[in-house]
């Protein structure tokens, strides 16, 4: 199964990427872990004129972790994410994510850039990213971007980004309120498995009077890119977290995906799970929150 | 056009000419005759082409030759020294864990980097730490008996 041919760069910075990628136009594919992006090309989806490794610019493979915000570049691996115990304790949702994708083999080389870049329906990283409304970095030869992930995805393999624009960093901000979040997947097999669905929760709790001050319920595998449970977030917000309330909005989020009839499941099938996910994620984030 | 790489496999180092299209199984196999590390899916599904590229295990054949650059690989060829097998090695051998050996040198590779941070894992971390690596043969008990039983002192 060859690979076929093209020019191979390594830039050593961000700005170098973004000036080899203008120059190539649409003909240059930057590549990070390239578990996804090698698949295709041997597959002859994809046939770049040009390979763009992000793997040696430094300021992608960093971690900062602040009080108010963790930010994490592109570069950083899958198995870096599922071993950080400093991750773990701000965005453990993050890391349930990463131990659940693919393989050991995989994840010591995909990175959280090209899972998020691959904007797969069914990818273990977006939903909780996107219940704690992370924001990607998009860096071009002629500036820089910052985009909500909740409105980065456009349909399966689509994005916001722009081809002649490199994703940088990833921008999760700490809530100043107690908050909690939980991720599970759903598959036939523990590794190496496609998810029949996915759902990530996030709450974060008024510290005044222990009210759901926000929500987010993000649903996978049940349409084009991830979906928002926008109504079951609006049953929770502004009331206190009780056993009936956060059965209420797993209905409703039940009631509010779209999944379709396929060989993994049927769409009754993966309705009825995601309203299991949404209420078995909730209590992690509940237990989260009240505990923090 | 090609491109010279320096890498080190197996404690030794190589400088070698490589096309931007080669990946690093095709290159150890091909151009360099290491041929332990076998070639399955090619996908990153089997894990048979598994190395141990800077201490992590990963599928050689999704690892471009040219990014493996400056980079310290072990193949299962880098295992056995002057005292003969590794002790894993020795421990597959002996508890019946190879049937027709087309994943063993993944298997092993992946059992290793286990070992080498968990002296004594448990049936689950065994098991996870080879959800990458898939054996046809459906031999996976031996297998995981094979790296629970390696002499945590040796």
């Amino acid at each position: 199964m060859l690979l076929p041919k093209f020019d191979f760069y390594e830039p050593k910075t961000s700005e170098e990427a973004c000036n080899i990628i203008n120059e190539y136009g649409l003909k240059a594919k930057p590549i990070a872990g390239g578990t996804d992006l090698l698949v295709n090309m041997k597959h002859k989806l994809l046939s770049p004129a040009a390979l763009v490794s992000l793997s040696e610019i430094a300021e992608f493979n960093k971690l900062e972790i602040s009080d108010n915000a963790v930010k994490i570049g592109s570069c950083f691996t899958i198995f870096d994410i599922a071993e950080s115990a400093k991750i773990e304790k701000k965005l453990s949702a993050l890391c349930a994510g990463a131990r659940a994708l693919g393989t050991p083999l995989i994840r010591n080389l995909a990175t959280i850039g090209g899972n998020l870049g691959s904007a797969r329906p069914a990818a273990d990283i977006p939903p909780s990213l996107i219940a704690y409304n992370a924001k990607a970095v998009l860096k071009s030869a002629s500036g820089e971007r910052t985009v909500l992930l909740d409105k980065f995805f456009k349909g399966p393999g689509f994005t916001e980004m722009q081809p002649n624009e490199i994703l940088t960093e990833i921008i999760i901000d700490i809530p100043n309120e107690r908050y909690g979040a939980g991720y599970i997947n759903l598959g036939v097999r523990k590794a190496q498995d496609c998810n029949i669905v996915n759902a990530a929760s996030f709450i974060s709790l008024d510290d005044s009077n222990g009210v759901i001050h926000s929500a987010r319920i993000v649903m996978g595998c049940v349409g084009p890119t991830h979906l928002r449970a926008n109504l079951a977030e609006d049953i929770l917000i502004g009331n206190k977290p009780s056993e009936k309330l956060l059965e209420q909005a797993a209905k409703s989020a039940e009631a509010e995906c779209k999944p379709i009839d396929d060989f993994r499941g049927s769409a009754t099938y993966k309705k009825a799970m995601i309203g299991v996910l949404t209420k078995r994620t909730l209590d992690i984030a509940v237990k989260e929150a009240s505990l923090r | 056009m090609k491109q010279i790489i320096n890498l080190t496999i197996n404690d030794k180092k190589y400088e070698v000419a490589v096309d931007a299209n080669l990946t690093l199984l095709d290159l150890l196999r091909y151009q360099l005759g290491l041929t332990g590390a076998k070639k399955g899916c090619e996908l990153g599904d089997c894990g048979a082409c598994a190395v141990i590229m800077d201490g992590k295990p990963v599928n050689s054949c999704l690892v471009l030759a040219v990014s493996a650059n400056g980079k310290d690989i072990t193949t299962i060829e880098g295992l056995e020294d002057e005292n003969g097998l590794h002790p894993l090695q020795q421990s597959f051998v002996e508890k019946g864990a190879i049937q027709c050996g087309f994943c063993t040198s993944g298997m092993i590779l992946s059992g290793k980097t286990l070992l080498d941070k968990n002296p004594n894992p448990t049936d689950k971390e065994v098991r996870s730490a080879i959800s990458g690596n898939l054996c046809r043969c459906t031999g996976y008990q031996k297998i995981i008996e094979a790296v629970q039983s390696v002499d945590s002192d040796i």
